[in-house]
């Protein structure tokens, strides 16, 4: 393993992730307490000991080609132990920001979305896009009569900048996602030992019961937010797809009146149409609820860990914002609707929604979220090579 | 002063001594067997009627010396203080040492009784040979003389100064100022201890060189010191020119030298012009005004690989860790950083060693991005075309090798003591002198010898020209206990001559040295003894027309007390002198001896003790500094011991004559032992060698032992320190047992 080539110290990168917030990484002196209280660390090479002197000594390459920094859970249990203040936990969570951002295709978006500073760059593009579609359909005016959401933004619209750009964005992050695991897994000095397949079915069980998550011990209440803002997420995913599946499929359009065609799609019963109608929104709005309870958890932990042991970056930080933001905006956007509001309140409500919403879906390559994949394909390959610990 | 002896024997029967002995026994020892004209007994001596008594005594000239049987003699030394150039006082410890160690189960008016009474006997012989002291009082000479005038040298000289006293530096080079003044910046120096300095030195160079009260002299050194404390006659040779002056005490200050660095060339010193010592960088950049460039072209540095313990810590270079090269090093990484902010300072270290609060200047360079510190070593340096060095590290933190292209290594190599000759060796010096082993004609034959070489302080003492090194020639001195004495009385060793410090550390030392150099004089102008034994006023005593000029005592004086005269015989000088009655113990004539502590003093009291009989019964001598208050421990926390033992303390146990094993042997006693000091490189012996040469005797009892046809198990000598106190019942025990093994001394009832 000797380095034949002449080692050189990426200062910038050094000072790149002090800047991001991992701005303790140099008070590291190596004493591996790190190492010892981690749950989750294995016993052989274990981190965030090495990862610590690696980011000090700038060795950006072999960080971002790590799969160890994945394994973190980001439970602090590490920076409440450090006699030095060091935050091992925040520097980890820096460094996989770090790897978003370097394997993101195409980079200039891992830049945009990746710092954020430019959050205002970012929303812009989904505003001037909303708008540009709005103004160029005669749509850019408050509708009359009862608020509804399709009448000022037809879901054909929607679906016509989400359906391509989600499609794209799909493209984007797996291209991003085999550059991440070419580099992963030729930096890699051990041999798996074991296959893809049973390895990533293993993963995505552990992943289903938050088992690794629940091994921290400190900050215990994370994971309680982190599976509600989980299966949020998957909820409001299959509403969205039942949601197409309604309006192509079955040609039943929002918001579902209980009419002719409906009762033809459900047999001539009106009962069966109207449970299937409650269904559905009732399954819709869990997922919001969830998404909004643990959004709000989310940033209470957070500002409750604040002081003690991490100063979370604002990476993260934006990214638990949008969340609760975008749970919020929906289902005010719902109460609006349903109870009458001005109706500029209630458009403006959805507007800013469907805004949050691109930045969430299209972004999802660049952003915070982007991890769910990152980790899955991380723990993946850290149980091909049996170096997981053990559930 | 030959005073008719009018003892007073003062008998307390308080703290339990009444209810467990016997006392008018005790009254009838002194009054029938030692017909002493006063003895009292007191429910409560220590309390002011209890002292009145004895000073009633004193005062109308019934009394003049006093036994007191009370407490142990380290207690109440306060209360019971009569004025020791009138009166003797000796101390029967009846209660530490006797009823507080009885045995619980035995009948409490046999053993202790027994001992308590030899006790009694024992301390009325010893006064009986006492007589107050006559102190040596002489004209002294109230100038300190500080060697060197670095920063220890410097801050010694303005504290004897600002103490009122006289003081001449003296100083080889052309200026003051030594290592500090050739400082860019220095390292923290005052809280919070977290960024560099700038050097303060001028200040100080510019103090002294005001002070009135300082005679400084450049370009000099010292061509020789005799005399002794309060009494030097310093030479010294001013760039050829010789003056002579008289001083009071000394202050060796002469700091360090750095390690040879040409012995370094595995580490590419010598062999790339890009491989520097801290110092040589120190100094380049300092005459850069703080630029960092590369010696081979001038051009400004990328990268600099510091390697720390450079030839340190290594048997076969240094030995030992200078302890502030850490500091160095992070300060001078301070250096590549601030004169460009894009370059990399690497530290490659053995241990990151910043003491105290240090730690905060190891945070403040650890958080600079450009600072890059790895536990590891180098494995291979090689230079390209363009001077630029390949350095191969293992970084022992990562667990890799890794090649780091430098501009600049700079070695970390430690300090020497400024007593090592530059052509030496560090870690194979000759044992106690630095000098030479030569091969001399004598006529049993050749014999190897060491000749010691005259370094700095050309001491014209019989036993060398410098002050004894333990090891990697530094000073000796115990350096817990008493940290700037040397093994010459009145030298005082402080900064970098004495260990590696910082120069916070040697400014602190510098004031402590001289403290002690003030203490030394003062105490010399009352005739009275240095540490440990500042109270005394009693000095040894020759009686010369019996001496055979056998050298033993000039030889074996831990502190170089006694120069010569040609044909052997003694030269004492007794400010020299430290009163451990090491010499007294040597001398195989019994010519030296104190008016309070003799040879014959000891035999007496060996005499006086009553011989049981019948059982095994042992004498004990016992060192007064560790073992003695190691026995009363054994009695404050009431652990029984058995009563067949007497002890007998003695000022150090270097003051044991041989002549007391056979006094006690033929007295019929079992067995003898010696209770003292730890000797050795760690040794605790208050008189250094003491306990040493206690041991060193004893290998000659041998002879004695069989001419009386004797085991020489019977005698034996156990090192002791004070915090073992626990272990002295199951020490004595066991001895005890050795002793009724081997049975019963032959002699007994003789």
């Amino acid at each position: 393993m000797a380095q034949d080539t002449v080692f050189t110290p990426d200062v910038r990168f050094v000072r790149e992730l002090k800047k991001a917030g991992g701005d303790t990484l140099k008070k590291c002196y190596q004493c591996a307490t790190c190492s010892v209280v981690c749950p989750l660390s294995p016993d052989d090479k274990p981190f965030p000991r090495k990862e610590m002197l690696m980011a000090q000594w700038g060795l950006k390459d072999e960080l971002i080609k790590s799969s160890d920094i994945w394994l973190c859970h980001n439970c602090n249990d590490c920076s409440k132990y450090c006699p030095r203040g060091a935050k091992p936990g925040d520097v980890l969570a820096i460094l996989r920001k770090s790897v978003i951002q370097e394997n993101a295709f195409p980079r200039f978006m891992g830049k945009l979305v990746g710092d954020p500073n430019n959050i205002w760059q970012a929303l812009a593009i989904p505003v001037v896009l909303f708008l540009v579609i709005l103004g160029a359909t005669g749509h850019l005016h408050i509708p009359e009569g009862e608020v509804v959401f399709s009448k000022f933004f037809p879901v054909e619209f929607i679906d016509g900048v989400f359906v391509p750009l989600s499609g794209l964005a799909v493209l984007m992050f797996a291209i991003s996602i085999s550059r991440f695991w070419k580099n992963m897994t030729a930096g890699s000095s051990m041999k798996p030992k074991a296959e893809f397949m049973p390895s990533l079915v293993e993963t995505l069980k552990e992943i289903m019961t938050h088992a690794k998550f629940k091994k921290c011990d400190e900050n215990k209440d994370r994971s309680v937010a982190h599976v509600l803002v989980f299966y949020g997420f998957i909820g409001l995913a299959i509403t969205t797809g039942w949601a197409v599946f309604n309006l192509y499929i079955l040609q039943w359009e929002l918001p579902y009146a209980v009419d002719e065609h409906a009762l033809s799609i459900f047999g001539g019963s009106a009962a069966a149409a109207w449970a299937y109608k409650i269904i559905f929104k009732l399954f819709a709005n869990a997922s919001a609820l969830m998404l909004l309870a643990g959004g709000f958890l989310v940033i209470k932990n957070r500002l409750k860990e604040r002081a003690v042991e991490t100063t979370t970056s604002s990476f993260d930080w934006l990214f638990a914002s949008i969340v609760l933001l975008v749970g919020v905006t929906g289902f005010l956007a719902q109460v609006m609707r349903v109870t009458g509001f001005p109706a500029v309140l209630a458009y403006a409500t959805y507007f800013i929604h469907l805004v949050l919403v691109f930045y969430i879906i299209i972004y999802v390559p660049y952003s915070k979220l982007a991890h769910f994949v990152y980790r899955t394909a991380a723990i993946t390959w850290t149980k091909m090579l049996k170096r997981d610990v053990e559930m | 002063m030959a005073d008719e002896n009018k003892i007073g024997v003062y008998l307390c029967t308080d703290c339990g001594i009444g209810a467990a002995l016997n006392v008018d026994q005790l009254e009838a020892v002194a009054k029938k067997e030692f017909k002493v004209p006063v003895c009292k007994k007191h429910p409560f001596l220590c309390s002011t009627e209890g002292v009145q008594v004895i000073k009633d005594d004193l005062n109308n000239g019934a009394v003049n010396k006093v036994v007191i049987a009370a407490c142990s003699p380290r207690v109440n030394t306060e209360v019971f203080n009569f004025d020791p150039l009138k009166y003797v006082t000796e101390r029967v410890n009846l209660r530490e040492q006797i009823v507080w160690i009885a045995p619980k189960d035995e009948d409490p008016k046999e053993g202790i009784q027994l001992m308590a009474d030899d006790y009694l006997r024992m301390g009325i012989t010893r006064i009986g040979k006492s007589s107050v002291p006559d102190p040596k009082i002489t004209e002294v000479n109230r100038t300190v003389l500080v060697v060197g005038g670095g920063v220890t040298g410097l801050t010694a000289a303005m504290e004897s100064s600002l103490a009122g006293y006289k003081v001449v530096l003296v100083e080889k080079e052309a200026e003051l100022g030594g290592w500090a003044k050739k400082m860019h910046r220095v390292f923290p120096t005052k809280p919070p201890f977290a960024e560099i300095e700038k050097p303060t030195i001028g200040a100080k160079i510019d103090a002294v060189s005001k002070d009135s009260n300082i005679t400084v002299h450049t370009r000099t050194t010292i061509a020789s010191i005799d005399g002794g404390p309060g009494a030097y006659t310093v030479t010294i040779n001013k760039s050829g020119a010789t003056e002579t002056f008289e001083a009071g005490a000394i202050v060796l200050a002469a700091g360090w030298r750095p390690y040879n660095a040409d012995k370094l060339r595995h580490l590419g010193y010598g062999r790339y012009r890009n491989v520097v010592t801290n110092l040589e960088f120190e100094q380049h950049v300092a005459k850069e005004n703080g630029k960092v460039s590369r010696p081979s072209d001038g051009k400004s540095v990328k990268n600099v690989v510091f390697l720390q313990c450079a030839g340190q810590r290594d048997k076969d270079h240094v030995p030992y860790c200078s302890t502030v090269c850490c500091n160095v090093s992070l300060k001078q990484a301070k250096y590549v950083r601030e004169s460009d902010p894009d370059a990399g300072a690497f530290i490659v270290y053995k241990d990151m060693r910043t003491i105290g609060l240090y730690e905060n200047f190891y945070k403040t360079a650890q958080d600079d991005e450009g600072i890059f510190l790895t536990k590891g070593e180098i494995v291979g340096i090689r230079e390209e075309p363009d001077t630029t060095l390949i350095i191969e590290i293992d970084n022992q933190l990562l667990g890799r090798k890794m090649k780091i292209k430098a501009d600049l290594l700079v070695l970390a190599t430690g300090m020497v003591s400024a007593m090592v000759p530059e052509e030496m060796s560090v870690n194979n010096l000759t044992p106690e002198y630095i000098g030479n082993i030569v091969k001399r004609e004598t006529s049993d034959g050749v014999i190897e010898a060491l000749e010691p070489e005259s370094l700095m302080l050309n001491l014209q003492y019989r036993q060398g020209p410098e002050v004894p090194h333990l090891k990697w020639g530094f000073p000796d001195s115990h350096f817990i206990c008493f940290p700037y004495e040397t093994r010459r009385t009145g030298i005082y060793a402080a900064g970098c001559v004495r260990h590696p410090m910082d120069a916070v550390q040697a400014t602190a030392d510098a004031t402590g040295a001289a403290l002690k150099a003030i203490q030394c004089m003062e105490l010399t102008a009352q005739g009275r003894g240095v540490h440990p034994r500042t109270w005394d006023r009693t000095f040894p005593e020759i009686r010369f027309e019996s001496c055979t000029q056998c050298r033993r005592c000039t030889v074996e004086c831990p502190f170089g007390a006694y120069n010569e005269k040609p044909d052997g015989t003694p030269l004492d000088f007794a400010s020299r002198c430290r009163r451990c009655g090491t010499c007294m113990g040597a001398c195989p004539q019994r010519v030296i001896s104190f008016k309070d502590y003799s040879v014959d003093m000891i035999s007496a009291v060996l005499k006086s003790i009553e011989v049981p009989e019948e059982g095994t019964f042992v004498v004990c001598f016992v060192c007064e500094n560790d073992a003695y208050p190691a026995l009363d421990m054994v009695g404050l926390n009431r652990i029984a011991m058995k009563t067949n033992f007497r002890f007998i303390p003695l000022r150090c146990l270097g003051g044991l004559n041989l002549v007391w094993i056979a006094d006690a042997l033929s007295r019929g006693i079992d067995g003898i032992l010696l209770l003292g000091c730890k000797y050795g490189d760690d040794y605790q012996c208050h008189y250094v060698k003491g306990s040493q040469m206690a041991n060193e005797r004893l290998g000659k009892v041998q002879e004695t032992l069989s001419r009386l046809m004797l085991e020489s198990e019977r005698v034996e000598q156990v090192q002791l320190s004070i915090n073992d106190w626990d272990k002295l019942p199951g020490i004595l025990e066991q001895f005890s047992k050795k002793i009724e093994d081997i049975g019963d001394n032959p002699y007994k009832g003789f």
